[in-house]
C-alpha cells in the first residue's frame, strides 16, 4: 500500500476534484488528502513513517511522544499507556523509567548509576544531573538528622564531582549551621513533594530527547496562538476570542457610521475622555460641544460650552474625567465642569495670548503656554503661581507633562525635548522635518510625531528616545492635522489628513489599513475610544464629527480573499 | 480650512503683506538684484509657509529656467516663485532657491511681537531700512 500506485482508487473514494487531489498527490508524495474511511487513515499514519504533517517538518516519533505526555499531565493514564502501546512509542526508554521511579522514591545510589545508563548524555550532564540527586539526598539525610551520613555524602560523593563548588561550600554550611539549613530548604517547602521537584529540575537539565518536557504541546499551541494574535492585523478584540479550531484571523466589517451634525463651523479637535464616557470637539465657531457615549456605542449632545471669542482649537481631559481645560487660540484657557457644563475658571494673562494648555499630574495645577513663548502656570483657581520665560522655542507648539513630571515640548522646530522633572536631564528627539503636532500613548510610553512632509514618525520615550516607525499615505500641506493611537493595546494609529479620509495604520508594521472615506472637507484630528477599541471619531471642515463603528469580534477563518476588503457601509444618521 | 501651520521665525523677517504671515528671515537674503514684472525681487535660500505650484518653464532675462509659483498658506497670492532647473553653469547656484516679489512682502521686525503694524497696502515697495 504505498502512495503513487493506488491513486486510482482514493480519487473514486474521495470526493474532491480530480484535478485538486492529483496535484496534491504530487507535490506531496507521503501525504493523501484525509478521507473518512478507516482505511484513508491507516494509509495515512502507514505512508508517513518518519514525519507527519503536509511540509514533513513534524517528526512521528516527536509528535507522538509530547501527545502521550500531554495525556498523562492531564491525568490521562490509561490513553497515555494505550497511545504508547498502540504507537509502538514510548515516551520514555525502560532506562529513563527505571530512572524517574528510583528518584521518586529515592533510591539515590541507583539512581545516579542508572543516570549513568542512559545513552547519549554528555559527561557535563551526568556530573550535573548527579550533583542535583545528591544534594538532594543530602538535604534529605540532614533532615532526618543523620549528621554523619550527610557528611559522608557531601566528602565522598558530591565533592569529587568537582563542579559548582561554591554550592558545595554552601552545603557544608549547612551541616554546621542549622540556619543556613533553613535559609536554603525554605525555598523548597513551596512546593509539596520535593522530588517532584527535583524530577523537573532534572527535566530540565537532561536534553529533551531523553525525556520529554512537560507541558511541552501547550507550549507550542501557546507560541502559534500567539504567531497567528500577533499577524492578525486588525487585531482588536480580547484573547478570549482566539480558538484552536481555526487560524485567528480578524475580519473588518463595518457598521454605518454615525455623523453629528451641531457644530457651526469647522471643527479643529476632538478628544475622547479617558474612561470613554464623554467626547469633546472643539471648533472654529469658538464653542465646544461635550457628547456622552452610551454604552451601546449611541453618541448623544450633552452640552455645548460656549464662552471663548476665539476658535478654540485645543481640549484636555483632566485624569478624572470630570473636568476640561480648553484653549481659544491666541486668547484665554477656560476651565470647565463636565458635568454641568458650566465654566468653572478663565485663565489669562494680558498682553498675551495663550497657544497651549494642559494639566500638571496631580490635577491641582494647570499650564499654559503664551505666544511669547513662555509658559505660566496657574493653580485651580487662577493664581498665578510660576512663570517661565524662555522655556518654548516655538512660537505654537504643543506642551504635555507627563504623569513622572517629565516636561514634553519644541526646543526647536524640527526637535522635540523631554526634560525630566527632578532630574532636569534632557533627551532629545530629532527629526529632519519640521514637526507640527505630536501626541503621546496612553501608557505614555510612545510619542507620534506628526511632521511637515507628510508622515508620523513613532518614537518611543522610554530611555533614549528611538525612532521605531513610519506612517504615510495621508496629505498635509499646510494644515494642522493630528493623529492618535487607538484599538485595543494601541494596535493601530489614525490620523487626518486634507483629503478628507481617515487614514488608520497598523501601529507595527506600519502598514496601511484603511482609508475612510465620508468626510466633504479635511479631517483635522481623529480620537479614539479608550474604552472602547471599536469607536473611532474624527473631526472635519465640513462642520460634522463622524463616529466609525469598527466591529470584528467574529474571528473568520483564514481567507486568502479576505485581503481584498471592500469597504461597505451606509451612510445611517440616527 | 481647518487651523493652518503656521511657521514662525525670529529676528528681522518678510512677512505677506496681505495676511502677515512670516516668509523669510532678511539675514537668509542671497542677493537683491532680482527683478519682476513688478519691480525688485531679492533671492532668499529658506522661505516658510508658502505652498509650492507646478514646475513649468518660464524664459527669464538670464534664459528659459524652470520654476515653480509660491503661494503664501496663510491668504493663498502668489508672492514669488521657487527655481527648480537653471539652463547652464553660470546659474546653477539658483536652483532649490526662492525668489520674493519686494512688493509682495512687507519688512518686519520680528523680535517685538506688539507692534501692531498695519500691512502697507498700496503698492510701492517699503524702503529698505537700516541695510
Amino acid at each position: 500500500m504505498g502512495g503513487l500506485e493506488d491513486e486510482e482508487p482514493p480519487l473514486k473514494r474521495i470526493k474532491s476534484s480530480p484535478q485538486e487531489s492529483r496535484s496534491v498527490l504530487k507535490n506531496l508524495p507521503l501525504i493523501e488528502p484525509i478521507g473518512s474511511s478507516r482505511d484513508t487513515m491507516a494509509k495515512y499514519v502507514r505512508l508517513g513513517d518518519e514525519t507527519v504533517g503536509s511540509k514533513g517538518i513534524i517528526k512521528k516519533v516527536e509528535f507522538v511522544r509530547i501527545i502521550t505526555r500531554a495525556l498523562y499531565s492531564l491525568g490521562y493514564e490509561k490513553s497515555g499507556a494505550l497511545l504508547e502501546e498502540e504507537s509502538g512509542i514510548s515516551l520514555n526508554s525502560s532506562t529513563v523509567n527505571l530512572f524517574r521511579q528510583e528518584v521518586l522514591e529515592g533510591k539515590w545510589d541507583k539512581s545516579v548509576a542508572t543516570l549513568g545508563k542512559i545513552a547519549q548524555l554528555e559527561d557535563k550532564i551526568v556530573k550535573s544531573a548527579s550533583f542535583l540527586i545528591l544534594e538532594q539526598k543530602f538535604f534529605e539525610l540532614l533532615q532526618k538528622e543523620q549528621v554523619l551520613d550527610a557528611l559522608k555524602t557531601l566528602r565522598l560523593e558530591i565533592a569529587p564531582l568537582c563542579i559548582n563548588k561554591d554550592r558545595v561550600h554552601e552545603l557544608a554550611g549547612c551541616i554546621v549551621s542549622p540556619a543556613r539549613y533553613e535559609r536554603l530548604v525554605r525555598d523548597d517547602a513551596l512546593h509539596d513533594n520535593p522530588r517532584l521537584r527535583l524530577l523537573e529540575e532534572l527535566q530540565k537539565l537532561l536534553p529533551p530527547s531523553v525525556m520529554v518536557p512537560e507541558r511541552r504541546l501547550e507550549h507550542l499551541l501557546e507560541q502559534a496562538l500567539n504567531v497567528q494574535r500577533e499577524s492578525c492585523v486588525f487585531h482588536n478584540s480580547l484573547d478570549s476570542a482566539l480558538s484552536l479550531y481555526h487560524d485567528h484571523q480578524c475580519g473588518r466589517d463595518q457598521i454605518p457610521t454615525k455623523t453629528l451634525q451641531s457644530h457651526q463651523d469647522e471643527v479643529w479637535f476632538l478628544k475622547f475622555a479617558h474612561n470613554g464616557k464623554y467626547l469633546a470637539s472643539s471648533s472654529r465657531d469658538c464653542t465646544i460641544i461635550l457628547w456622552e457615549v452610551s454604552k451601546d456605542g449611541e453618541v448623544s449632545l450633552k452640552h455645548t460650552l460656549m464662552g471663548h471669542q476665539k476658535p478654540v482649537f485645543f481640549v484636555t481631559w483632566s485624569f478624572d474625567d470630570c473636568q476640561l481645560l480648553t484653549c481659544g487660540i491666541e486668547e484665554v484657557v477656560r476651565r470647565w465642569d463636565v458635568e454641568s457644563g458650566s465654566c468653572l475658571q478663565v485663565y489669562e494673562k494680558s498682553n498675551f495670548g495663550l497657544v497651549s494648555c494642559g494639566w500638571f499630574p496631580e490635577g491641582k495645577k494647570l499650564f499654559a503656554g503664551m505666544n511669547d513663548r513662555s509658559v505660566c502656570i496657574w493653580d485651580l483657581e487662577g493664581k498665578e503661581l510660576e512663570w517661565w520665560k524662555g522655556q518654548r522655542a516655538v512660537k505654537m507648539s504643543d506642551m504635555f507633562i507627563m504623569s513622572d513630571g517629565t516636561v514634553i515640548s519644541m526646543n526647536k522646530e524640527t526637535t522635540i525635548v523631554l526634560k525630566d522633572g527632578q532630574t532636569r536631564t534632557e533627551r532629545v528627539i530629532l527629526e529632519d522635518n519640521c514637526i507640527t503636532s505630536f501626541s503621546i500613548s496612553r501608557d505614555e510610553r510612545h510619542l507620534l510625531v506628526n511632521l511637515s512632509n507628510q508622515e508620523i514618525h513613532l518614537w518611543s520615550t522610554v530611555g533614549e528616545p528611538k525612532l521605531l516607525a513610519k506612517y504615510k499615505g495621508h496629505k498635509r500641506t499646510r494644515l494642522d492635522i493630528r493623529s492618535c493611537f487607538g484599538g485595543s493595546e494601541e494596535a493601530f494609529v489614525a490620523s487626518g489628513s486634507e483629503d478628507s479620509m481617515v487614514y488608520i495604520w497598523h501601529r507595527g508594521t506600519g502598514k496601511l489599513l484603511e482609508k475612510l472615506p465620508g468626510h466633504s472637507g479635511a479631517v483635522n484630528c481623529v480620537s479614539w475610544n479608550p474604552a472602547n477599541p471599536c469607536m473611532l471619531a474624527s473631526a472635519s471642515d465640513d462642520r460634522t464629527v463622524r463616529i466609525w463603528g469598527i466591529s470584528n469580534v467574529s474571528p473568520k477563518l483564514v481567507n486568502a480573499c479576505s485581503n481584498n476588503f471592500v469597504i461597505n457601509h451606509c451612510n445611517g444618521i440616527r | 480650512m481647518g487651523r493652518v501651520h503656521l511657521m514662525y521665525l525670529h529676528g528681522r523677517i518678510y512677512t505677506c503683506k496681505y495676511c502677515q504671515t512670516h516668509l523669510a528671515l532678511v539675514e537668509d537674503v542671497v542677493s537683491k538684484q532680482f527683478h519682476c514684472r513688478h519691480g525688485k525681487a531679492y533671492l532668499f535660500n529658506k522661505v516658510v509657509n508658502i505652498l509650492l505650484g507646478y514646475k513649468e518653464e518660464r524664459m527669464m532675462i538670464t534664459g528659459l529656467h524652470t520654476v515653480s509659483d509660491i503661494f503664501c498658506i496663510g491668504c493663498g497670492s502668489i508672492v514669488g516663485w521657487k527655481y527648480e532647473v537653471a539652463p547652464d553653469k553660470a546659474q546653477k547656484y539658483k536652483e532649490g532657491k526662492f525668489i520674493l516679489e519686494r512688493v509682495k512682502v512687507v519688512d518686519f521686525d520680528g523680535t517685538n511681537f506688539w507692534v501692531s503694524s498695519e500691512a502697507q497696502v498700496g503698492g510701492s515697495d517699503a524702503d529698505d531700512a537700516g541695510d
